[in-house]
């Protein structure tokens, strides 16, 4: 099998779950058609196709990181075409993950423009030259648009498990708003074509490309052209701090809220968007700005040896460390919040209900990283998605006309409790903590010498 | 040399302002297997990532089969295998799945070898690598830089974590690579012994330059200890030219000589009127009065 065949394989069975949600997705696939085929209403196809679309990218959401550690090491540079070979298997996983929805977008246009119970005819693309025309461009037009859109997701998955600090989380940040920002730009100024997305595409695939595959000798060439002592002032600020705060990440929240206030002014220049949008983006900026606590438990190690905390004061003294980076953040946040409500006279409602969603996404994904003594298991990864939908769900609840503020304040009490029980039992975790469980650190690089 | 495996002209390598390889010039040619030593620091992790182009020098150039290093054609790399300090497995995947991967690479694979010495060496390759103990991963490592059967093998602190029976089958591999006098290994490591039982050529690395480089004879004969014995006017007067380290007590001195010669022990003899031993040394012990 070549290289690049592979790669793709691996990617999409590297791991038991990979190779359930793989294959689920492709079942979940294969489901729709029958759907779209044998039954009356096409939105029982779209529940199934999108479940299937979600499965195959979970599936292959391994990519990144492996792609990473390979492109990374010496394997990379010593391997015949392994750069290459790397980029092709990204990109044919790219084109695979939004495949399924590329066959799947014909029969959905027809089962769409048919009335309920009447079989599909597929015929009808054949001797129908507006309607083939319309399916082909629609087809190519949401393939284009799925496969930039993974692209991007994947990237921001690599940020955040090669770097896996604090600058790997606000470069995946910044992605993240990308991704949310230009849809919505999209709705207000709707000007693509099939092939515009597809150029789109191209674009993307090249410059990613170009990036990719010259990279050592960019890197290279970045390192031949520091001159030592240029810039000695920002060094030294980068490395200052508490010794704590630098080995658990957390010496530096300016550089986060730097990440977060470039897609915040873009926004604003881009296009108007409702309420809930702003705070839908902002809750998601104070729960990705908890999640860097997930790599503490194996960053402390060091921090047990040298100091001499028992466990429990470690918990503390890392709690301690989060909480001063955080409400830096959450600072931030919360003021944007205010300013940008004030500015755009958004409902007094929102904000009351808003304040405490920021304070609690920040609280709950920082106690849920600290929970994380051995590795992500399944409880965690299902905890972590409920947490983000509830967080996501919040701000969409208060996007009527008529809000029911009791259920938000319910959901709101529940995640603050949920927050005090993550506490409890992150601090019971760190009591007994085992490091040889935490995860290994995979940035460790060769020293010269 | 034109058919030389890996030539270095001049080569030197600075971070920042700390110089870690001066001013290197070597050969390897096919069937030399070259062990390094070298201190803690000394640049030798440096200097094999410059052979295989891993890292630009700041000045000089370094080929491998005939080509820069930075640019290697695919053919060429096929024929190179690396070991690095530390692994670069994929934690997630299987042995037999990392294995996979990267047979894919290569179009010529050895993969009965690969069978053979997975059998031998013990290595499941059922197990996935995040559950493979530091040793085993190290095995793997090993395993994956010899599939291709490469003409340069190169190899960064190998032994480091092997057990004494996997040190062993490992050494007895590399002499069954290197035995058709096709192959170069380069091969770096703290284990003195490691390198004296296989190497035929040694580069002792010493603040960035090669203090030696030669065969592992010359090395010895080149270096030897001598103990003078005499009336202690005379072992007081007594200076020995090319001495390294001298030490003397009322009648008797020890010292460590570099550049020996036969001839050396009659002068000494004749000229101070006194008894010269010639002790040989053994790798490890010379390489401990050079970083004296």
């Amino acid at each position: 099998m070549s290289a690049v065949a592979r790669l793709v394989y691996t990617y999409f069975t590297s791991t038991r779950l990979a190779c359930v949600l793989s294959g689920g997705g492709i079942l979940l696939f294969a489901v729709s058609l029958i759907v779209v085929f044998g039954m009356p209403q096409p939105e029982d196809m779209v529940l199934f196709a999108s479940a299937g679309q979600l499965a195959f990218f979970l599936g292959s959401s391994n990519m990144p990181l492996l792609a990473g550690r390979l492109s990374q090491g010496h394997a990379a540079r010593l391997l015949p075409q392994g750069r290459l070979k790397l980029f092709l298997s990204m990109m044919v996983t790219v084109a695979l993950v939004a495949l399924p929805t590329l066959l799947l977008m014909p029969f959905a246009v027809i089962a769409g423009t048919i009335k309920v119970g009447v079989a599909v005819d597929i015929a009808r693309l054949a001797t129908d030259p507006k309607l083939r025309s319309f399916v082909i461009d629609m087809a190519l037009m949401i393939y284009a648009s799925l496969c930039i859109l993974a692209g991007w997701l994947y990237l921001a998955m690599w940020f955040v498990t090669s770097q896996r600090n604090s600058a790997g989380f606000s470069k995946a940040l910044v992605i993240i708003v990308i991704l949310m920002l230009a849809p919505t730009q999209e709705v207000n100024d709707p000007s693509s074509d099939a092939w515009t997305s597809l150029l789109q595409l191209a674009i993307a695939w090249i410059v990613f490309g170009a990036i990719f595959l010259a990279w050592p000798r960019l890197k290279n060439w970045r390192t031949r052209s520091w001159i030592p002592g240029l810039f000695p002032r920002a060094r030294a600020v980068r490395s200052a701090g508490r010794e704590i705060d630098l080995m658990l990440g957390t010496h530096n929240p300016w550089m986060y809220i730097g990440a977060l206030l470039v897609p915040v002014f873009l926004a604003t220049r881009i296009g108007q968007f409702s309420p809930a949008v702003w705070l839908y983006m902002l809750t998601i900026f104070s729960a990705v700005n908890g999640a860097i606590s997930g790599q503490a438990a194996e960053r402390s190690r060091a921090l047990w040896l040298r100091a001499g905390w028992s466990r429990s004061e470690l918990f503390a003294r890392v709690e301690a460390s989060f909480a001063r980076h955080n409400s830096f953040v959450l600072g931030v946040l919360l003021v944007l919040m205010v300013g940008i409500g004030s500015y755009e006279g958004h409902p007094v409602g929102m904000l009351a209900a808003g304040l405490p969603l920021l304070i609690l996404g920040t609280a709950t994904s920082t106690y849920l990283g600290l929970m994380l003594t051995r590795g992500v298991r399944w409880s965690e990864a299902l905890l972590a998605i409920v947490l983000m939908l509830t967080l996501m769900a919040l701000p969409l609840m208060l996007d009527t006309r008529v809000p029911n503020m009791a259920a938000v304040v319910a959901l709101e009490v529940i995640l603050a409790i949920v927050a005090i029980v993550l506490r409890f039992v992150a601090r019971s975790r760190w009591a007994a903590i085992d490091w040889t469980e935490c995860r290994r650190p995979r940035d460790a690089r060769l020293a010269p010498g | 040399m034109a058919d030389a495996t890996v030539q270095g002209s001049h080569l030197s390598k600075s971070f920042g302002e700390r110089r870690v390889i001066d001013d290197l010039s070597f050969e390897v040619a096919p069937g030399e297997v070259i062990g390094l030593l070298g201190k803690n620091g000394a640049g030798k992790t440096t200097l094999l990532e410059l052979m295989l182009g891993f890292t630009p020098p700041t000045s000089g150039t370094v080929s491998v089969f005939g080509h820069p290093s930075q640019r290697l054609p695919g053919p060429v790399k096929s024929r190179v295998g690396f070991v690095p300090q530390q692994d670069e497995l994929l934690d997630q995947l299987t042995v037999a799945d990392q294995l996979r991967v990267i047979e894919s690479f290569y179009a010529h694979w050895d993969a009965e070898l690969i069978e053979r010495l997975c059998r031998e060496w013990n290595v499941n390759t059922a197990a996935r690598i995040k559950n493979l103990s530091v040793g085993e991963r190290q095995k793997l490592s090993i395993l994956l830089a010899f599939g291709q059967r490469p003409h340069l093998l190169v190899l960064d602190e190998p032994v480091a974590s092997l057990d004494p029976l996997a040190r062993r089958q490992f050494l007895e591999q590399l002499v069954e690579i290197s035995a058709d006098g096709e192959r170069a290994v380069i091969f770096s490591s703290h284990i003195v012994s490691d390198i004296e039982r296989l190497a035929n050529r040694i580069w002792i690395l010493k603040n960035g330059r090669l203090d030696w480089q030669g065969d592992l004879d010359s090395l010895k004969d080149s270096i030897v200890r001598l103990h003078i014995r005499g009336a202690a006017e005379a072992v007081a007067g007594v200076e020995v030219p090319g001495a390294i380290s001298l030490r003397r007590e009322a009648g008797f001195a020890t010292a460590v000589v570099r550049g020996w010669k036969p001839e050396l022990q009659h002068s000494l003899r004749a000229v101070h009127a006194v008894t010269v031993e010639v002790e040989s040394l053994g790798l490890e012990e010379i390489f401990l009065e050079l970083h004296r």
